[in-house]
């Protein structure tokens, strides 16, 4: 098991961005759409055997031609005068088979992204992901920003749309954040690295869907280019955002109309629609759940699929 | 057991041996306790009958099976395991195990280990069944998928057919795919399995499967035993013909070569396996 880096790039003082699939692929969407605008370029990844199962197999003509793990590579890149390294797992680690990283692989994944990341004179990291909130899918998400370190609070305060846990109803500053998102910071942190994690909001009965949430990875981006100083065209992730909108809409509606959803909990989520972020509490964690149990039914039936194994 | 020692010495705790058979370059034959007509326990079940093998070695269960309870099966309760096993003759290893629930990597790698290392084995195969819109009352081929061309062309003139897929890998690719890495020459056979067949034993596809086996290592089998067991499903499966025109047009249409709709393969996978679970 390890790290393999097919050339090694004299970095110094580099910023690292980890992005891995999870709710919404906000954070994923949002480090790889920022690792491809800026034309990164690949120079190693950790093998992944040890880590993931094989995706697919190809055959052809009686010959096994290769087995396809999911990647973990990193991406470097100078943007004025700054040097950025990309990290970018297609896949969290688990132990135990759940959806996101928990145990010593994932463990072991964050030793050697950190591993990498101090070869490269690294200075500090990104993380990013979802955070699910009480919004409404045509609100403008917000950011919540977790550093590893206070001496941080001051730097992230500066940029807009951004919060932190003690600006959430009820939070008084604490929270998890699940996965190899939060993972990192700690590990990070162990190390005496910075480390943050920017999480874009996503609405909690969309939590469960299928479909990626492009408005929240909008909000993170927009963090991460005023952190980098930079410009970039955000308007093909705004077209995706828009389409994506579009089909919640037409997916609730739907919902509505064939009554698959109670008319209270309709209510209950279109209530979400005129109420501003800083508005506190719109609905109950009572009436939440009771959401949620119908609306994730919803969205196990529709991504139940059978494959043969070959 | 020098390769123990050379080795990790806590794979000593994973390997447990029962006895240390000599080897000659022998191929080792890989079966999976969990397969589609329950072709490959029933292979390596009737081989190991056959040709009088012993288990010498088994890889220890923790980490990577879940061992918080136990499956119970026909009213036996079940335990995985994973056995190595040889016989008199010193050019065959059998390994049948249950498929890894957790650490399919390193488990793969150890069955490679005692393969490569301790049995010094020439060449790799695996044995699975194969889902497939057949007639049970036609032929079974066996798709096969090499690691090496080399070991492809070796194996040409056993009418083996080539395999093309792409999708999601059986535990049988993977360990094909790291015999590769390993430079050890590797086949899987995929026998086909009629899909009505699939819930529970196809015999015709376990004794096609078995022939090849025994023309590729002059095994001299006796078949007479699985012989009686085709005859009597064939009977039976005559039988339900006879007794449900329905039945009785859908296997005739498979004869034919046509194809099945969605609703009439599923009333015909229920209808023949609850028809035969009776007996």
């Amino acid at each position: 098991m390890g790290i393999k880096l097919y050339k090694q790039p004299e970095l110094k003082d580099s910023i690292m961005f980890c992005g891995w699939p999870g709710i919404g692929n906000i954070g994923i969407s949002a480090i790889d759409t920022l690792r491809a605008v800026l034309r990164a370029e690949e120079f190693g990844e950790i093998e992944p055997w040890d880590f993931f199962d094989p995706r697919k197999v190809l055959i052809e003509k009686g010959l096994l031609k290769d087995l396809e793990f999911p990647s973990n590579k990193f991406y470097f890149q100078r943007v004025n005068n700054r040097d950025l390294i990309f990290f970018i797992g297609q896949e969290q680690p688990t132990d135990g088979g759940t959806r996101y990283a928990e145990g010593q692989k994932a463990y072991r994944m964050a030793s050697l992204v950190l591993d990498v990341a101090e070869k490269c004179g690294c200075r500090r990291v990104y993380t990013s992901g979802a955070a699910v909130t009480q919004i409404h899918h045509t609100v403008r998400p917000r950011v919540w920003a977790v550093p590893n370190s206070e001496k941080l609070i001051n730097e992230l305060n500066q940029y807009e749309n951004t919060i932190f846990m003690s600006a959430i109803e009820g939070r008084k500053g604490q929270g998890v954040i699940t996965g190899l998102n939060g993972l990192l910071l700690g590990v990070a942190k162990k190390r005496g690295l910075e480390a943050i994690c920017l999480m874009g909001e996503i609405p909690y009965y969309l939590q469960a869907a299928p479909w990626p949430y492009p408005k929240g990875s909008k909000s993170v981006l927009e963090v991460l280019v005023k952190i980098l100083g930079i410009n970039i065209d955000l308007s093909k992730l705004d077209e995706l955002a828009e389409r994506v909108e579009e089909e919640i809409d037409e997916f609730l509606e739907s919902l509505y109309r064939t009554e698959a959803i109670p008319p209270e909990v309709r209510d209950e989520i279109e209530k979400l629609r005129h109420i501003e972020p800083t508005e506190l509490g719109p609905i109950t964690e009572e009436e939440q759940k009771k959401i949620m149990e119908h609306i994730d039914e919803l969205f196990d039936q529709e991504g139940r699929k059978d494959e043969r194994h070959l | 057991m020098s390769f123990l020692t050379k080795r990790v010495g806590r794979m000593k705790d994973i390997f447990k041996f029962s006895q240390q058979p000599n080897f000659e370059n022998p191929s080792l034959i890989v079966g999976w306790q969990e397969d589609t007509g329950k072709l490959s326990p029933k292979v390596i079940e009737y081989l190991n009958k056959k040709i009088k093998t012993e288990s010498f070695c088994e890889i220890e269960p923790v980490g990577f099976f879940s061992l918080g309870a136990v499956a119970i099966e026909n009213n036996i309760a079940q335990f995985p395991e994973s056995k190595f096993y040889c016989s008199k003759r010193n050019d065959l290893v059998i390994f049948k195990g249950s498929e890894p629930r957790f650490e399919r990597y390193r488990f793969l790698n150890l069955i490679s280990d005692l393969a490569q290392h301790y049995c010094k084995i020439r060449e790799l195969y695996t044995i699975s069944g194969t889902i497939s819109a057949i007639a049970h009352t036609g032929s079974r081929r066996i798709l096969a998928v090499f690691n090496q061309q080399e070991f492809q062309k070796e194996l040409q003139g056993y009418e083996l057919v080539d395999m093309n897929w792409k999708g999601p890998p059986a535990i049988s690719s993977y360990l094909l795919w790291i015999a590769k890495k390993r430079d050890i020459p590797g086949v899987s056979l995929w026998t086909e399995i009629p899909f009505y067949l699939a819930a529970g034993e196809d015999f015709q596809a376990i004794k096609t499967t078995l022939s090849f086996l025994d023309k590729k290592f002059n095994l001299d089998l006796d078949f007479a035993e699985l012989d009686e067991q085709i005859g009597s499903q064939n009977a039976k499966m005559a039988q339900l013909r006879e007794d449900d025109p329905d039945i009785n047009k859908y296997i005739g249409m498979l004869e034919s070569g046509l194809s099945l709709r969605g609703e009439e393969q599923m009333e015909l996978t229920k209808k023949v396996t609850e028809f035969l679970e009776e007996d």
